[in-house]
């Protein structure tokens, strides 16, 4: 009969109390209109993009009065989205891989080779996750026009490869890892890069995967930064142009919502895909950090 | 029909004849010795429609012929004062761009953009120049730093269909438009009683509530001895936002808001282009804008010619202002001088010096006609040269494309030329952070009932003071 | 030196190899984050014209950022941004939590469904919920309450209502991932302990008390901190979606940072004072992060 696994706080035989039961009901209730206010806004916007600029801006009814996908195929092609997710693609890519070369190799560092004096430098990562890297733009920015990198993807790329929080999943992961294995390795003559891409790496596929979508998801949203190096030019991203349009007005409020809906169907198709990996692993790793 | 579609046909003959034109007059080679390389900002996008790609392409083709070595590297750059400023530090910065008309003194006080007068003198249009645009873009030597690409004067579009429902509308068809500042309240009450739809739509959010208020305030007085901004005989800045002139201008703007209720629900985040929005889809009837995005309520929001018109900008009791502006050309800090010359013999080409030669001329018609196809009105630009021939061979071009009942217009115009308005520039320093002091000012009247006018002037006035003090006076 | 014992040798070598695997990671880090938090200090100090240091002004930045009633408007936005995000950010994933950790069917569907904003840009979802609040009878909210009777209203242009609605928006977004995150320390629990204080008759309500809570104190102690050290930051959401208005009654300190860099005055000597008034406050949480965390963690 036990179906169903009850890991909360009510347990089954609670459910023969009718005032038990009048509060699970509730309880469903209350999770449905959770999900209710998580999805109608995404539901909306969506049906929003199916309305002209009048229509947005004068109708007072939540549904559009036709339903013609050539509103949003007219705005993708008006104004060139297809170029804006390449360069978010490039951005993204460049990126994860530098999330994933520099902060590894830092965190192995850190976290298994602990050459002397490391420790001096896991205080000073762990200082830097709390200090948000908007505070430093403008001097950063200075810093990448002084080294000619103005628009151009090059700096974006490298910025992630120098994320403390990154670096901290990476410690925590490799210090995790049980020490036998890689002194085998170690043992069996393996120099230290060696020793990261042939055992430490292997084992590691958790974490990057979980620090890859991090950095896919936050190289995808990222436009502050962006916007600075990359300026007017024909490398901008998807989230920059979407600042731009809100900051330039340069575009309406009815493709600016179809903007919208572009800047988020990317996201939502990570989501989906690694819904478990996120849902899961990704918890897991934020108890954690 | 028949007669449409000669005309149609005959109107092309002329236009292909005319694109023609350039390709015989080819032959000129102007000079083959100048030889140097400049970037163009703002260059159009390979998202920009195909005709505005093609024009460029046309300039490039035709600075190719007349200047063989020069050589034009597209950039499209578009300016921003917080991304200007580093790539003129870094020397990255494009040989030309577009800043508007408050930032050229700033730039030139910090040295930031490059001298033209020498290559200005040698197409002989020094002396051309508008007064008002030689003080806005030359420095305290006469030593000229930019060009002005197009500029605006600031008056109030309509959109007619609210006049119409609200029965403000002569025999003749012509709107009723409201005259002063005080009729614009009657008026805007009028028609929100009628139509239910705001009368005016005022977009307070960052700097364009202050910008809007600058115009209201000079006609409420606000100028000469009661100036928002002047200099005292020791030359420093001073500004004053208490005067009673001011003090009363802002208490109009609260009235609007409480006492009349013409204003549109979100005005503290009502933006430039928000504005339009709310104009060209018909929930506000009035929006004080310029002759230079007459396109944006109409072709880009939707609204019909036929349903909107221009009318000059209400004055006040003690004054009938209007805002005169626009966007100009500067120049990289570092240009050489035959940069220089390149740079102006390419703004010959797309017609910004006052010559009009026949590829100028084919480009203006493929402007108004581009306008007309795209149902914006096709209206005379201002002319920021004091050349009498050029301006009115201009005005003959305007003329065969318009497309608008121009007694819409007319009473904007006439304003204008026959100066029962009177052009002002923006105020001379700080002007963006001063809208922004002012903007502020602005959101707190509209968003209290009852706030305190000159408490809340007289912090602004402190704030910006200190501003001043610490950006020119104590430098 | 010849006597030097090789093992000592070779474990320069490994220390000087190790240091080198490290170095392209320590590089960006400097160019990144170290080089540019310390530049802004030294930048703090100075009078500048663009991007160039005039002449040392000591704290002269410092005394004219603070004294002017910008500052001290942002400040106190900052603090009422966070009081908001506390009120309602803090407490609602721990609801959450509970409500779909009770569940049994559909308990992946709605923990999915509430993660899912999280995933979304966070520009995209003000841009989106801008539409929500907008004050026209077009307006989503608007629309919603007409259904209900109740007249059309305005919020964006109410000063006392734009933070806690602009905390609103930041916890449709954010309130899902750390809701995962209790339910995930929740499930710690044994249920054996909920079976035998039931027998000992603890109410359900009694046990969520005395059992459930208290075993994500410390959890919530570290998200707390964590949060309002987020919190504190918030800069691109009042910028996008009120500009700091009406009447700087939205404005964060941050953004009065980025108005001064590139908000048309380009005093990024005053700017970088501002950063470096928030990173004190920053290292004031810090200190106070590190304190409740000191026992949990291995970090210090």
């Amino acid at each position: 009969m036990k179906s169903i696994q009850r890991t909360g706080v009510i347990r089954d035989y609670d459910m023969h109390s009718a005032s038990v039961r009048a509060g699970y009901g509730l309880i469903l209730a209350l999770c449905v209109l959770l999900v209710i206010v998580a999805v109608f806004p995404l539901i909306w916007v969506v049906l929003a993009g199916f309305k002209d600029l009048k229509e947005f801006v004068s109708s007072t009814s939540l549904l559009p009065e036709k339903y013609d996908i050539s509103m949003f195929t007219t705005t993708w092609n008006q104004l060139g989205i297809a170029k804006n997710y390449l360069n978010s693609l490039i951005s993204v890519v460049g990126s994860v891989v530098c999330a994933l070369v520099f902060n590894g190799l830092l965190g192995y560092g850190i976290g298994i080779l602990r050459p002397k004096g490391y420790g001096v430098v896991k205080k000073m990562v762990m200082f830097s996750l709390l200090m948000p890297t908007t505070i430093s733009i403008v001097p950063l920015f200075m810093n990448i026009q002084n080294l000619g990198m103005g628009n151009s993807f090059l700096p974006l790329w490298l910025s992630f490869g120098a994320n403390a929080m990154y670096i901290i999943l990476f410690v925590q992961f490799f210090e995790s890892l049980p020490m036998s294995i890689i002194e085998a390795g170690r043992i069996d003559g393996c120099s230290q890069l060696q020793t990261f891409f042939r055992i430490v790496l292997p084992l590691s596929k958790p974490i990057c995967a979980v620090i890859s979508i991090f950095a896919v998801n936050a190289a995808w949203s990222d436009f502050l930064l962006p916007y600075l190096v990359l300026r007017g030019g024909d490398k901008q991203t998807v989230m920059v142009r979407l600042f731009v349009f809100s900051t330039e007005q340069t575009v309406n409020a009815d493709n600016m919502m179809r903007s919208v809906v572009f800047s988020m169907i990317p996201p939502i198709i990570l989501f989906f895909i690694f819904q478990k990996q996120l849902t899961e692993n990704a918890v897991s790793v934020g108890i954690k950090g | 029909m028949k007669r449409l579609k000669n005309l149609v046909s005959w109107l092309l003959i002329v236009c292909l004849m005319l694109a023609a034109l350039p390709l015989a007059l080819a032959e000129g080679v102007i000079d083959e010795g100048l030889s140097c390389t400049i970037t163009l900002g703002n260059w159009p996008p390979d998202t920009a429609p195909e005709a505005e790609k093609a024009l460029f392409e046309n300039y490039r083709a035709i600075m190719a012929r007349q200047y063989p070595n020069v050589t034009l590297v597209p950039d499209y750059y578009s300016y921003t004062l917080s991304n200007y400023v580093p790539m003129a530090k870094g020397g990255t910065a494009p040989s030309i761009f577009q800043p508007p008309f408050t930032d050229p003194q700033l730039l030139i006080s910090q040295h930031l953009v490059g001298d033209v007068t020498d290559a200005l003198a040698a197409f002989g249009v020094l002396d051309k120049f508008s007064p008002s645009y030689v003080e806005m873009l030359a420095d305290e030597n006469g030593r000229i730093y930019g060009l002005p690409r197009d500029g605006y004067v600031l008056g109030m579009h309509i959109n007619l269909n609210l006049f119409r429902e609200a029965g403000l509308m002569d025999e003749n068809g012509l709107p009723l438009y409201p005259k002063t500042l005080q009729e614009l309240a009657e008026y805007g009450q009028i028609i929100r009683e009628k139509t239910g739809k705001a009368g005016l739509v005022f977009p307070a959010s960052e700097t364009y509530g202050g910008w809007l208020f600058t115009n209201i305030a000079w006609n409420f007085g606000c100028v000469g001895e009661s100036a928002l901004e002047y200099q005292d005989e020791d030359g420093r800045w001073v500004c004053n936002f208490t005067s009673p002139e001011c003090i009363a201008a802002m208490e109009y703007i609260r009235d609007l808001r409480w006492k009349y209720d013409i204003l549109n629900a979100d005005a503290t985040t009502t933006d430039w282009a928000g504005a339009h929005s709310l104009l060209g889809t018909g929930e506000a009837a009035m929006n004080f804008a310029a002759d230079d995005s007459v396109d944006q309520p109409t072709a880009n929001k939707g609204l019909p010619v036929e349903d909107f018109a221009l009318i000059p900008f209400p004055a006040g009791d003690f004054g009938r202002y209007a805002l005169a502006g626009g966007t100009c050309y500067m120049f990289a800090p570092n240009i050489t001088k035959d940069q220089g010359v390149a740079l102006m013999a390419y703004l010959r080409i797309l017609g910004k010096l006052p010559f009009l030669d026949e590829d100028i001329i084919a480009g203006m018609r493929a402007d108004y006609a581009a306008k007309r196809d795209r149902g914006a009105p096709v209206l005379p630009a201002i002319s920021a040269w004091n050349d009498e021939e050029y301006n009115a061979a201009k005005q003959a071009i305007v003329d065969e494309y318009c497309n608008v009942d121009m007694r819409l217009y007319n009473d904007f115009f006439d304003s204008v030329t026959q100066g029962t308005i009177s052009l002002k520039s923006e105020e001379p320093v700080f002007a963006q952070q001063l809208y922004r002091e002012l903007t502020a000012v602005i959101q707190r009247m509209i968003t209290r009932e009852g706030a305190d006018v000159v408490k809340a002037l007289q912090k602004a006035q402190d704030s910006f003071q200190e501003y001043l003090d610490d950006e020119i006076n104590d430098y | 030196m010849r006597a030097q014992p090789k093992a000592s040798r070779a474990r320069t070598a490994e220390t000087f190899k190790s240091w080198l695997i490290m170095l392209p990671g320590l590089i960006l880090m400097c160019f990144f984050v170290w080089e540019p938090l310390f530049e802004s200090i030294r930048m703090s100090l100075y009078k500048t014209r663009n991007v160039e240091l005039v002449r040392f002004v000591g704290l002269d930045n410092f005394i004219s950022v603070v004294t002017k009633d910008d500052f001290l408007q942002a400040l106190q936005n900052t603090f009422s941004y966070t009081f908001w995000s506390l009120l309602i950010g803090f407490f609602l994933p721990i609801v959450m939590a509970i409500l779909i950790g009770e569940t049994t069917k559909g308990k992946g569907f709605f923990r999915t469904a509430a993660y899912l904003p999280n995933m979304l840009p966070g520009l995209a979802v003000i841009i989106l919920w801008s539409a929500f609040f907008s004050g026209e009878k077009s307006g989503v909210l608007n629309i919603l309450l007409s259904g209900l009777g109740i007249p059309r209203q305005t919020y964006l242009t109410r000063a006392e209502w734009v933070i806690p609605i602009i905390i609103l928006i930041a916890t449709w977004k954010g309130a899902g991932a750390t809701t995962l995150i209790y339910m995930a320390g929740m499930a710690g629990v044994s249920a054996e302990l909920y079976e035998a204080a039931a027998i000992d008759g603890a109410t359900v309500w009694q046990r969520i008390i005395h059992i459930l809570l208290p075993a994500v104190r410390k959890l919530a102690g570290t998200l707390l901190i964590l949060q309002i050290i987020s919190v504190f930051q918030i800069m691109y959401e009042p910028m996008v979606l009120t500009k700091g208005g009406p009447d700087n009654a939205s404005l964060s300190l941050m953004q009065l940072m980025w108005q001064y860099a590139f908000g048309g005055s380009m005093n990024y000597g005053k700017a970088s004072a501002v950063a470096v008034i928030v990173t004190l406050i920053l290292l004031l949480m810090t200190a106070v992060y590190s304190y409740f965390n000191r026992k949990e963690s291995d970090w210090d």
